[in-house]
């Protein structure tokens, strides 16, 4: 390097010029200068540079670090003037503009929307006055993997208040199908019409009071306290009794007059915030569902809450309740003679939870509704920051990439004796603008992206703007945002000097092009990897929704509520009749999520004393459940009515046939709470989720069951529909037809996964277009550098081909490079991502070249741009001005 | 002379610029100094009263005179203002006045 020859150490000038204030630097720099070429003729360089420091560091004073003003300033002219100059460099190039606003704002909304969802999630069970001291009681069972569940006994809660002074008050909850609690169908006792409604619990009186209900009509106090009656919603208030205090007023359920409710109240809605949400509350007082019921350990259905006395120690009474569990449960189980006595005592533990850690610390314990999750809060959060930094790059690599336009400016405004201070408040002004006009755009993103959103995350999202915080905290983080992408821009930008600037001998960016390479490799790795995580989903969800199951979801209607049919055999009958139906079966067990389950222990008969049984779904169903299901036989033989000894028969899957470990399953004995003969096997066929192996599963004969099940026979089922519809309405005149398609249920079991699939092909389109941003001002950038030379091969003969070849294999070869970097991740994250799946599909590297493909072909196309133009360019448009 | 009180090295500082005139900046004040009273000042002392002068108004600079020698670097040019040489005159005449009412005595080595 020429300049050690003669000139004093960098860093040191550097030194100087980063503590002294600008009304010194130059000058006393220039006199450290000249002292210095004037030592260089007198002693050795080493003794030169020491010296120099030596004027560098005692110069270190007071005086020259504090600001000064030398000439009168007017803040407000200048800041006038700075803003026009800024609106005025905005006009001039509107592209530029427009793709730095553009982007900045994109990414901004991006923020700001998960801002909104992350604060949503994080304001779950906030509401309640008493919030520090609600729990919910779940049971954990650190067995072979740690198992986590809610429900408890009927007197659980009972005990839990008569036994532990800590408690203050504790009450019970069922939310999940059982008896009327579930969906029911609700008329007024003066009207004969029956309406379809869901989310019915079981409640106490006491858990209004736990959960601080508000109610709208009726005594907080004693609006559940009687037996047979209901607290309803102010949404359903106002159907079913609009304008009128329905307090008093009876509703009858499922058309059965045995079911008639009278109304104790009426409650505000639950807010969005909540973790429960119900419209009906059924009065659990002198609820008995079968005798002896309310006072066994026998049946866990139960989900307790509780709220503590002030300054309870939770975490003591968790050891406390272990008492309650050796005295009720463990002494249940030795009168039963059960062998999990000894197991329960040591891995089974009942635990509380804080009512606010419902929402987002649920993870592993099993629940009605899925939960949210803590650690995708964090992603979230991580993914926002991440997106606002990238955003801030970008903008930052605009402005400088632009630089040699703006640096004649500098070199005349420093000629004219502005000094850097001013240059550096002009740029940040200029930064600052820019960061409002894309923080109001953002605004307006977020509206328009909002309801998009809220159904992408299954969430009702809405902007605060009530609250005071909104606007203050939305234009401190626009001036915050804009001086920090300014910041290294205005110092960049104001460090040129006049005189290179003007004789044009400036070659900046040399030595930042390494960190802006490294930054479009990072964003394109961002890119490729979410574009890989977004096929690999969508290709999982196609794999589970094309999955062999076992069994027939096409040209299957679900009619839901046959349980209110006077005769399903005549029914079912009448169904059989139309032409278009195939089959028909009814029962309330289906291989769909949100149907019934029934899990229970199961021996190989004769051992219940000596081993631990299997879990296996026991599900009732009817003779023609295999057929019409499409369900195969591989065993054996179908359940048949007609056989008297088959009510004690039970066809058992696959599965269960391996983990009851049956040699000669036919004919074997399997014991439950009765003693069954297995008399066919049949091949596993999925129910429950792709994510879990397929379980045991018996089947049973019963009649009857809430779902009627139709094979259509054709492809035509709008008509078959139709024909139903026909005949349910003669059975049924006042009770609306219900109906769904199977293959529909099916594919919402998995909701979540065409979720995930559709957050990350958002995430994969953002981060390309913020990485295309990127990209293009680097090649924008290139091509200016490179004008002349350009045009001197240009000149010379060389062709626009390779001109544009020239111009894009860089940028091509940080692309590649970033594919490199992403492929191994991409492949790590997915398949830690589809391990979750017991069923799933293979990671292919097709995907990967499908992602890598698209992700070079979306750089080429934004290079190109560049590139052609530089190409296309008339050489003697550039070269003329030498 | 109230509150316009001027030290000995600002007195000397602000001679040397008088006595500069033209090309009156940091370096050439510390080489002028050095030459005229055999004192190696620092720079940075030179710089100190420079702008301390300034705030006071008895000296007014400028930028001017970038050279080769400086890296292409501007000099800050000090010229004395009215007020400065006023502030010069002042002294030089109270010290006269002082001088003249010494005893010829004390100057013709006169025991005390």
């Amino acid at each position: 390097m020429k300049q050690s020859v003669n000139t004093p150490p960098r860093w040191a000038e550097r030194f100087f010029r980063w503590y002294c204030n600008d009304y010194l630097a130059e000058a006393a720099l220039g006199d450290f200068i000249e002292l210095y070429q004037r030592r260089l003729a007198r002693m050795s360089k080493q003794r030169a540079d020491l010296l120099f420091v030596w004027n560098v560091m005692t110069f270190l004073q007071p005086f020259a670090i504090r600001k000064r003003s030398v000439t009168p300033t007017y803040p407000i002219a200048m800041l006038q003037n700075n803003i026009k100059i800024a609106w005025r460099s905005m006009l001039r190039q509107k592209m530029y503009t427009a793709i730095k606003i553009g982007g900045f704002a994109l990414g901004l909304a991006t923020c700001m929307i998960i801002a909104l969802y992350v604060r949503h999630e994080l304001t779950y069970d906030q509401h309640y006055a008493a919030k520090d001291r609600i729990y919910r009681l779940y049971n954990e069972y650190r067995g072979d993997k740690l198992e986590a569940w809610t429900s408890f006994p009927a007197s659980a809660a009972k005990i839990l208040k008569s036994d532990y002074p800590e408690v203050e008050q504790s009450g019970r909850l069922i939310p999940y199908e059982w008896y009327d609690a579930g969906k029911n169908l609700v008329r007024r006792d003066d009207q004969t019409e029956n309406t379809y409604e869901e989310g019915f619990a079981y409640a106490d009186q006491s858990l209004l009071d736990i959960l601080e209900v508000p109610m709208v009509y009726g005594n907080a106090m004693h609006a559940l306290d009687k037996p047979n009656t209901l607290v309803i919603s102010r949404k359903m208030s106002d159907k079913y009794f609009p304008g009128e205090d329905p307090t008093g007023r009876t509703l009858i359920l499922d058309d059965d007059p045995k079911k008639a409710y009278s109304i104790g109240g009426v409650m505000e809605n639950f807010p969005a915030t909540s973790h429960l949400e119900f419209d009906f509350l059924i009065s659990l007082a002198e609820v008995e569902f079968w005798p002896g019921e309310q006072d066994s350990w026998c049946c866990w259905n139960y989900n307790v809450y509780t709220r503590l006395k002030p300054g309870a120690d939770a975490k003591a009474l968790e050891e406390k309740l272990l008492t309650m569990r050796d005295t009720h449960y463990v002494r249940y189980l030795e009168e039963q003679n059960d062998q999990s006595a000894s197991d329960v005592r040591k891995n089974h533990l009942f635990r509380m939870q804080a009512i606010t850690d419902i929402q987002l610390h649920s993870t592993g314990v099993y629940d009605i509704v899925p939960r949210g999750d803590i650690r995708y809060i964090w992603l979230f959060s991580a993914i926002a920051c991440f997106i606002l930094l990238l955003a801030c790059i970008n903008f930052i690599n605009l402005s400088t990439a632009r630089s040699a336009n703006r640096a004649k400016e500098v070199g005349l405004r420093k000629v004219v004796g502005s000094l850097r201070g001013y240059l550096v408040r002009q740029f940040l002004t200029e930064s600052i603008l820019y960061s409002i006009v894309s923080f109001i755009l953002a605004v307006g993103m977020v509206l328009l992206a909002l309801p998009y959103f809220s159904l992408l995350a299954g969430k009702a999202l809405t902007v605060p703007w009530t609250a005071w915080w909104l606007v203050p905290v939305l234009l401190g983080s626009a001036l915050l945002v804009g001086v920090i992408a300014g910041l290294y821009p205005s110092f960049y930008l104001s460090s040129f000097r006049p005189i290179e600037v003007l004789k044009g001998t400036l070659r900046q960016g040399a030595r930042s092009s390494g960190l802006r390479s490294a930054m479009v490799v990072f964003q394109f790795t961002t890119s490729i990897v979410l574009i890989i995580g977004t096929f690999i989903i969508y290709r999982q969800m196609s794999f589970i929704l094309n999955a062999r199951l076992g069994f027939d979801k096409e040209h299957m209607v679900m009619i839901h509520g046959a349980n209110t049919l006077k005769d399903q055999k005549v029914f079912k009958d009448e169904l059989l009749r139309l032409s278009a139906v195939k089959g028909v079966t009814t029962t309330s067990y289906l291989p769909i999520r949100g149907t019934m389950r029934d899990n229970n222990g199961f021996w190989v008969d004769g051992k219940q004393k000596t081993e631990k049984s299997i879990g296996a779904q026991n599900w009732t169903v009817d003779e023609d459940y295999l057929s019409t299901m499409g369900i195969k036989l591989v065993a054996g033989r179908n359940l048949d009515p007609k056989i008297a000894s088959d009510s004690q028969a039970v066809v058992i899957n696959q599965a269960m046939v391996k983990a009851l470990n049956l040699k000669e399953p036919l004919g074997a004995h399997v014991a439950s709470w009765a003693r069954f003969t297995v008399v066919g096997v049949v091949e596993d066929f999925h129910f429950e989720s792709m994510k879990e192996k397929i379980g045991p599963l018996c089947l049973r004969l019963n009649k009857g069951g809430a779902i009627m099940m139709v094979k259509v026979n054709s492809d035509d089922m709008q008509g078959a529909v139709h024909a139903i519809t026909k005949t349910w309405n003669r059975f049924m005149p006042n009770q609306p037809f219900r109906y769904t398609f199977m293959d529909e249920s099916y594919a919402r079991m998995y909701d979540d996964v065409q979720r995930t699939g559709n957050i990350f092909a958002t995430f994969a389109i953002l981060a390309i277009i913020v990485a295309c941003l990127g990209l293009f001002a680097l090649s924008a950038f290139m091509a200016e550098q490179r004008t002349k030379e350009i045009s001197i091969r240009l000149v010379l003969g060389a062709s626009i081909n390779s001109i544009f070849r020239l111009l894009t294999q860089n940028f091509l070869k940080l692309v590649g490079l970033s594919f490199v970097l992403a492929a191994p991740l991409a492949w790590y994250l997915m398949s830690a991502w589809l391990a979750d799946y017991a069923y799933r599909t293979e990671l292919s590297w097709d995907v990967f070249v499908l992602s890598g493909g698209i992700a070079v072909l979306i750089a080429l196309f934004t290079v190109s741009f560049q590139s052609l133009r530089a190409a296309l360019a008339n050489p003697a448009q550039s070269l003329r001005s030498e | 002379m109230k509150g316009t009180y001027l030290g000995e090295f600002e007195e000397l500082v602000l001679l040397t610029v008088g006595i500069l005139f033209d090309d009156a900046y940091g370096l050439a004040i510390v080489d002028e100094l050095d030459r005229q009273t055999g004192r190696n000042v620092m720079m940075s002392a030179v710089h100190k009263s420079l702008v301390r002068l300034e705030e006071k108004g008895y000296l007014a600079s400028r930028m001017g005179g970038a050279a080769e020698e400086r890296g292409g670097r501007a000099k800050r040019l000090y010229t004395l203002t009215a007020a400065g040489k006023r502030v010069l005159q002042d002294s030089r005449d109270m010290r006269n006045t002082m001088w003249k009412q010494v005893p010829k005595i004390v100057w013709e080595g006169g025991k005390a």
